[in-house]
């Protein structure tokens, strides 16, 4: 009798279709997505069956936190001249150009790089007059706290201002516009035509407001884009299927 | 010596991917993470603009198509961004009040506190009660029956693809044809005024707007609510408020 052979089997596994697969699902995420855009607040949208998707360029938003606080974001086209960059800063020049005009007492006058910097921003928030001392905050991590109004902004007297949003109030004098009417307009006639054009149908412009802001809240955002003619805009809600 | 040169030392040609396995798995947490894969959903409005409109320019709505609907809610204090004493509205508490015909006028007011006249106002519960649809979806529904059943009609033929064989053309063709029925003036079609008080909170216009879409109700504004419409809600908020 022979002795049994034991065949010693080779423990170690075949990694190389677990590795295929693996960079498969990989360049199928990095293909198809879209990186979550920091916001100053967190925004819960309430659900709708609406199935109409939020363009991703050439796009307004208007974000409302349930106390009240108003930030824009501003998207420029994808494949144009007019990238969001681009547009961030013309819209910047313009609206200083048109504070500038409102205020010739109290003049705001940005550098360069601060239209650099600002054009990076995705969203922002700040009452005109502070807008130089928010962009001259190197710390980025203490200039999105000073958005959100958790820290206090120093301004380059000394002063110590707490701030909440874009300044906004029951206007219905559209000669005499509010300083978020005013941004709304620059951004309308900034030299993006694209931008004009889907602002014109409604799309452009999309209020992205919690599920428990209080409507009178909501009505000063639609009533003021109402006096300057922006009568046509989308509210962005969540999906919800439809129970029939 | 010339043993140890002639015995070539055999290399092994397969190489261990579990690092590499590892690595990709990290970044496909990551990605997965980091991205949003649902877009948000857009609902459409378009408001009158705030000029001022002469009496006779106005359309005026027939009574009989009239119906308006008014949104009620409550606030509560929460914490929000770290401001504990912020007042949002209370996402769970909401009322719902619906009329048929013209706003009552002031005299109308007069009539109905002294007892002369009916409170035309009626409560409907908000969300569904188990099973059952919502009950202002019913109530629209039967405002607009016509147009409904036309649209379930075409729907039928719209799912067996009647219109075409090509799916995207089928789906054009009843998009079209859907919003035909929807304007189409010979039927019996509402005209529903939405209004909503400051304590709303913004989930419950959304909803309201939404019950629009899925009633297939062309025809719906948003409005301002005024005095005589808080004075007959009172009443029925009382009644509401010691029922519970």
């Amino acid at each position: 009798m022979g002795k049994v052979k034991i065949k010693k089997k080779d423990t170690r596994i075949d990694m190389t279709a677990m590795s295929d697969v693996t960079v498969l699902l990989l360049t199928f995420f990095m293909l198809t997505s879209t990186f979550l855009q920091k916001e100053p607040i967190t925004v819960i949208t309430p659900p709708s069956v609406s199935e109409e998707k939020v363009p991703d360029q050439n796009l307004l938003s208007v974000l409302i936190s349930p106390t009240g606080k108003v930030y824009l974001e501003v998207l420029g086209s994808k494949d144009s001249t007019f990238k969001s960059e681009t547009v961030r800063a013309d819209l910047l020049r313009n609206m200083a150009a048109k504070y500038n005009e409102k205020h010739p007492n109290a003049k705001v006058s940005l550098t360069n790089k601060e239209v650099a910097e600002f054009a990076k921003l995705n969203a922002f928030g700040v009452p005109f007059r502070y807008m130089k001392d928010w962009l001259s905050i190197e710390d980025i991590t203490l200039r999105d706290k000073v958005l959100q109004g958790e820290e206090p902004l120093t301004t380059k007297d000394g002063q110590k201002v707490k701030l909440a949003g874009i300044p906004i109030s029951m206007n219905e004098d559209a000669n005499n516009p509010n300083e978020f009417q005013m941004w709304v307009q620059c951004a309308y006639n900034s030299m993006n035509d694209e931008l004009k054009q889907s602002m014109v149908k409604g799309k452009g412009i999309a209020i992205k407001a919690d599920q428990t802001t209080p409507y009178s809240v909501v009505n000063v955002v639609m009533d003021n884009l109402q006096t300057i003619k922006m009568n046509k805009f989308s509210l962005m809600t969540a999906l919800k299927a439809e129970e029939e | 010596m010339a043993k140890d040169l002639s015995r070539q030392k055999k290399f092994e040609t397969r190489i261990d991917f579990t690092p590499m396995v590892d690595m990709n798995m990290l970044l496909i947490t990551f990605f997965m993470l980091c991205t949003t894969m649902i877009k948000s959903q857009t609902l459409q409005i378009s408001l009158p603009s705030n000029e001022k409109i002469e009496e006779e320019q106005q359309n005026k709505v027939k009574q009989s198509e009239a119906v308006t609907i008014i949104i009620d809610g409550e606030l509560k204090q929460a914490n929000v961004d770290g401001n504990a004493e912020a007042q949002v509205a209370d996402a769970a508490a909401g009322m719902l009040f619906y009329y048929d015909g013209m706003p009552p006028t002031a005299q109308d007011l007069l009539k109905i506190t002294k007892g002369e006249l009916e409170n035309p106002m009626k409560q409907v519960a908000f969300g569904s009660q188990e099973g059952a649809l919502p009950a202002i979806r019913e109530i629209l529904r039967e405002r607009n029956k016509d147009v409904v059943a036309k649209i379930a009609e075409l729907k039928k033929d719209w799912k067996e693809m009647k219109f075409s064989s090509n799916e995207d053309k089928n789906d054009s063709i009843y998009q079209a044809k859907a919003k035909e029925i929807r304007n189409d003036s010979t039927l019996k079609r509402p005209v529903v005024i939405i209004k909503a008080t400051p304590n709303a909170s913004y989930a419950h216009v959304v909803n309201v707007l939404d019950e629009m879409q899925i009633n297939n109700i062309s025809r719906y504004q948003i409005d301002r609510i005024n005095m005589v419409d808080s004075a007959m809600m009172m009443p029925l908020k009382e009644k509401a408020l010691s029922a519970k």
